[in-house]
């Protein structure tokens, strides 16, 4: 713990210390650059102001709201079974990971539990989930950083996840899959077959990827050393998911919080890197895109029989209360706060987006950073913009 | 799995209710209501005046150094329902009645927010009403850095100020937009003028027992 | 150029010029929500490889775009972006909405900040219905776009009978009129 605390800490003393060379050095006439709100890189719009001070970054300000479509109000609007079909849109790339925490509140507050081959096949979908965007990520960062073939091949791979989900689900980007006390359908025949080789193909395309772009000496001197986050103020901004594991945090709600999911069932490892840096994120998504392949196989191996679906009653009405429950996702932790009345729908709901923490700390963590690193810096905290602005 | 025993040891009960008692001990009557669900979580709700206090306190004695989110809720019960009246229709009766949910309240906007202690894995749901007719709260900036963007989107939303803050600005929405969309009382124009087509009245199917009583 | 400028072009050069118009299609993509992803597995991914069809999907900047698929959700404060980058594509020009949130606000029909539908702000010729339309929907808007664009009077554009020409019946993937 010394070991990370101490390089963490001198990093941490070079931002500072490059912090303050910047208007004694050289004195620069000060420019504003505006980022956004569209950038060919990225699926949403998110627009960032900085100011620069020759090619150091004084001062920056993210912009968000673009993509604002008001979740909040419009959950209090709808039925509970109305609102799961609108929250899948919060995070796009991992969709059906946005149904289970509502799912599971709305559980619950109705102090029901799915049967467990549901509960199994939901960690299960979960996982695949989290499979499509990661590998989307890691893609996308290459394109970020100059390099064009990698998003080729994660375009490639990850429709052999999207033809899962869409073959068990109905649907290839929006499942509405789950259900109160259950899942909608039970999975088809040769579906766990199917599975098992495309999470061969999964981790190939990992290693693919590590190869090409982890050990190429310009994606390691581009992320190296670069955007460092100190545990401490990560978790002060809230930061979740890879970003706050790559910070040495060891935090990770599948493992840390009981619900009523497969992940105690099967044998798996949290990862967490000392660095902080840039690096360090994308590094730990890479690491958990293939364990999420692990999880899944180990999972196809020991999915219990029985129902999909518990005894719920036709119409459904959430007793009175409040309910917070939150879950790892791709992303980080997404959490909903449901409060309830007894009515057919949710009297409020409080949605805690992981995008919405982690890109809060960009003020922070692009002062004194040089311009080409904004990008880089931007991309290795990944940010959905649905899940920032929702 | 290996690191699950660290979960199943967890004294949830003692472990919540020290929470409790650490936000007595340092507040006082300052703490207004507590609600512990063995195993699962816990509410607290604390005077307006020791909104920040709460916060420090959990953040140093409890050891909630994490900060999850923060945001508010109108107890208001909405006086358009659902949206999905008739609107040639006259207006149907409502419950106007304001009831807090858990840990109770006096006022009509309640701020909210929510930290966890990452080491022992659990987290802390705080509340705290807003005075009605200067709605302003204490703002947790000090307290936690990442609450900065959470009282903007509170702010935006609700109307709620933050004293102390320093940059209360929109987020979202346009710079022309009027009104607090998070409040009951901001209609969705969209649903007022146009009834609702999805409502229907679930047939039984066949063979179907009558399940729709409860 | 003064044969197109007065509008007496002679047929066959019309039927050149629209051939070689509706194979070098340079599309601008405004990824803004989840259809973004589709369009980007459409235009961007080795499986649908958008340009078979004689696309070419990576202009730099829309100037230089014949083609703009707004795909995802629009909302008020973005509106006025899509705005000014239509004005800025040179004419002739086309539009492709894709999603349902493009086409009509879609799940957000009752938000307070989404606006519903971008034909509000700016002409469509197609619209890709779907929440969101899978990629091979996609491409068949870009196919019959252009079929339309290869049916079209060049001159008619030109001597700015455009409002008449332009506004016509959109086309409908999967229904609506196809020319």
């Amino acid at each position: 713990m010394t070991d990370l605390a101490d390089r963490q800490k001198l990093s941490y003393i070079a931002a500072q210390a490059a912090d303050a060379r910047l208007n004694v050095e050289l004195e620069t006439e000060g420019m504003t650059l505006n980022i956004g709100p569209q950038h060919p890189a990225t699926h949403g719009t998110l627009r960032i102001i900085v100011r620069l001070d020759g090619e150091q970054v004084v001062w920056a300000e993210p912009s968000a709201g673009y993509m604002h479509r008001g979740y909040e109000k419009l959950t209090e609007v709808r039925t509970f079974p109305q609102v799961t079909a609108l929250v899948n849109r919060i995070d796009w790339l991992g969709s059906f990971a946005n149904e289970v925490p509502f799912i599971l509140a709305a559980e619950q507050l109705m102090d029901i539990e799915a049967p467990p081959r549901a509960q199994w096949i939901r960690t299960i979908l979960f996982e695949l989930s989290r499979i499509a965007n990661v590998s989307l990520f890691l893609g996308d960062l290459g394109v970020q950083l100059g390099a064009v073939t990698p998003v080729f091949m994660a375009f490639r791979d990850r429709e052999y996840v999207l033809n899962l989900i869409e073959s068990a689900t109905g649907g290839r980007f929006h499942p509405n899959f789950d259900r109160i006390g259950g899942l909608k359908d039970d999975l088809p025949a040769g579906w766990i077959a199917e599975t098992k080789q495309v999470m061969k193909k999964l981790r190939n395309f990992c290693d693919e990827i590590e190869n090409l772009l982890f050990g190429n000496e310009i994606f390691q001197s581009r992320l190296r050393g670069i955007g460092v986050i100190p545990a401490d103020v990560a978790k002060q901004y809230g930061l979740s998911g890879a970003n706050l594991r790559a910070s040495g945090v060891d935090w990770d709600l599948r493992r840390d919080q009981k619900l009523p999911l497969a992940y105690d069932k099967v044998d798996w490892k949290v990862w967490t890197h000392p660095d902080g840096d840039s690096f360090a994120r994308c590094w730990i998504r890479l690491q958990e895109t293939r364990e999420a392949t692990h999880i899944v196989d180990q999972l196809l191996d020991g999915i219990p029989s029985g129902p999909i679906m518990a005894k719920v009653p036709r119409i459904i009405k959430v007793p009175e209360g409040e309910a917070w429950v939150s879950t790892e996702n791709p992303l980080g932790e997404m959490g909903y706060y449901v409060v309830s009345k007894g009515d057919l729908g949710p009297f409020r709901v409080k949605i805690r987006s992981a995008s919405f923490n982690n890109i809060s700390i960009v003020p922070w963590v692009l002062r004194g950073v040089y311009v080409p690193d904004v990008i880089s810096i931007l991309a290795s905290l990944y940010f959905i913009l649905g899940d920032i602005d929702r | 799995m290996s690191d699950d025993s660290a979960v199943a040891e967890l004294p949830g009960d003692a472990l919540r209710e020290g929470v409790v008692q650490a936000l007595r001990d340092a507040l006082g009557d300052a703490l207004l209501d507590s609600v512990v669900v063995p195993q699962r979580d816990v509410w607290v709700r604390v005077r307006t005046d020791a909104w920040r206090q709460a916060g420090i306190v959990l953040r140093d004695t409890v050891g909630c150094d994490y900060f999850c989110f923060l945001s508010a809720i109108d107890w208001l019960p909405s006086p358009f329902g659902r949206g999905e009246d008739d609107p040639t229709a006259p207006a149907p009766e409502r419950d106007t009645e304001i009831r807090q949910g858990v840990t109770g309240g006096d006022t009509r906007m309640q701020v909210f927010a929510r930290v966890t202690n990452i080491a022992k894995h659990f987290g802390v749901t705080i509340k705290a009403d807003v005075p009605d007719d200067e709605p302003v709260v204490d703002s947790w900036l000090p307290v936690y850095a990442g609450a900065n963007w959470h009282e903007r989107e509170t702010h935006e939303m609700f109307g709620i100020g933050f004293a102390g803050h320093p940059d209360l600005r929109n987020m979202y929405r346009p710079t022309d937009f009027e009104g607090h969309p998070l409040r009951k009382d901001f209609p969705l124009l969209a649903r007022l003028v146009k009834p609702w087509p999805g409502i229907v009245d679930v047939e039984p199917l066949p063979g179907d027992d009558s399940e729709d009583e409860s | 150029m003064g044969l197109v400028d007065k509008g007496r072009l002679p047929k066959p050069l019309t039927t050149l010029f629209n051939m070689g118009r509706s194979y070098s299609l340079w599309v601008y993509q405004w990824g803004l929500a989840c259809c973004a992803i589709e369009m980007g597995a459409a235009f961007g991914s080795p499986r649908y490889d958008v340009m078979r069809l004689g696309v070419i999907p990576l202009p730099a900047s829309p100037r230089q775009a014949d083609l703009v698929v707004i795909s995802g959700t629009v909302t008020d404060k973005m509106a006025p972006s899509i705005k000014r980058l239509y004005e800025q594509m040179p004419e002739p020009k086309y539009v492709i909405s894709m999603g349902s949130c493009a086409n009509c606000g879609g799940p957000y029909w009752d938000s307070y900040s989404v606006t519903k539908g971008i034909d509000q702000i700016i002409p469509v010729d197609v619209y890709v219905p779907g929440c969101p339309p899978r990629p091979e929907a996609l491409l068949e808007g870009v196919v019959l776009l252009q079929q339309r664009i290869k049916n079209e009077d060049m001159g008619a554009r030109w001597r700015g009978e455009g409002t008449k020409a332009i506004v016509r019946e959109p086309i409908v993937v999967g229904g609506g009129p196809v020319e």
